[in-house]
């Protein structure tokens, strides 16, 4: 069976609160439905969910994890939040990309990367 | 990997696993055939993804991005055979065939007693329908396995209904330039 462990980590980010949502091991069909129900929880528990996800020691991701990331980003957006996805492994990366993940959610190679974007300011429009 | 059962097959003769690295070096004409047959269960799918890392990596040629890639075109296989196709307590026979340097092909095979068993016309038209979508609106948690990565990561993917019920499921990926070690 595989073993997930998933910490979060309360982080303000210039002003910002987001939550670090950190994975180690593997996402498959014997964890993943319960272990979804932690990140529902947060997106559920936060005003503004802003959610980085560390991806560095997540291991394997099957389709239903992927379903699940796009569930929690379709559910943050409704309540004006960000998922950020940092660090994948080049296999968690391939599989985000052959899915189409990476045209919807941010990812960054680098955790302070990724954080920045929760700060960022908005583009002005002169429109 | 308790409770599975694994052979390997150098047609015409038979071979133990632990002989396979032997096979491969004297043999690189004939086809090498690995079948597992494992319990309905997705308790077991770690390992299966072990195993195939290490038939991708030492039997076929692909290189490791592929042999990562094969890990979860059978692990979305194999669920799907679980979710679908057999009922608990019946088994899932999974076969590599490799020809090193050339092709790997798997096979997946049901025993078709699963609660929401399908057919091979159903599962065809399911992908089909699936590839005809544009995969960033899928907003479903289920539904990518097949259509988007074993449809993206395989040269062919066709489904038969068997004789004594269920199917099985045949992939196959063509070694190109720029996809060995």
């Amino acid at each position: 069976m595989a073993q997930i462990n998933i910490t979060f980590q309360d982080i303000n980010e210039a002003g910002k609160a987001l939550k670090l949502v950190t994975f180690n091991g593997q996402l498959d069909e014997t964890n993943v439905d319960t272990e979804a129900q932690q990140i529902y929880k947060i997106i559920e528990e936060m005003h503004e969910p802003n959610l980085l996800f560390d991806f560095a020691g997540l291991e394997y991701m099957n389709s239903k994890s992927i379903g699940y990331v796009t569930d929690w980003y379709t559910k943050v957006m409704t309540k004006n939040g960000k998922i950020v996805i940092a660090r994948p492994r080049a296999n968690i990366l391939d599989i985000l990309k052959v899915v189409g993940i990476t045209q919807i959610v941010n990812i960054y190679d680098n955790l302070d990367e990724a954080k920045a974007v929760f700060s960022a300011k908005p583009a002005v429009s002169n429109k | 990997m308790d409770g599975l059962n694994t052979t390997i097959v150098k047609y015409p003769e038979e071979q133990s696993v632990l002989n396979k690295t032997n096979v491969i070096a004297n043999d690189t004409e004939n086809p090498v055939r690995i079948t597992i047959i494992l319990p309905t269960n997705a308790y077991f799918m770690a390992g299966i993804r072990d195993f195939t890392m290490t038939v991708v990596q030492n039997m076929t040629g692909f290189s490791e991005q592929w042999a990562f890639r094969f890990q979860s075109v059978v692990d979305e296989l194999t669920n799907n055979a679980i979710e679908f196709g057999s009922a608990p307590g019946k088994d899932i026979k999974i076969s590599f065939v490799s020809k090193k340097g050339k092709y790997i092909e798997v096979y997946v095979e049901d025993s078709g007693t699963g609660s929401m068993k399908k057919t091979a016309a159903e599962m065809q038209t399911f992908v089909e329908k699936q590839r005809q979508m544009d995969p960033t609106k899928i907003t479903s948690i289920r539904g990518r396995g097949l259509s988007q990565i074993v449809a993206n990561w395989t040269d062919s993917l066709e489904f038969r209904d068997n004789e004594q019920g269920g199917i099985t499921v045949h992939v196959v990926k063509y070694l190109e330039r720029g996809e060995q070690f």
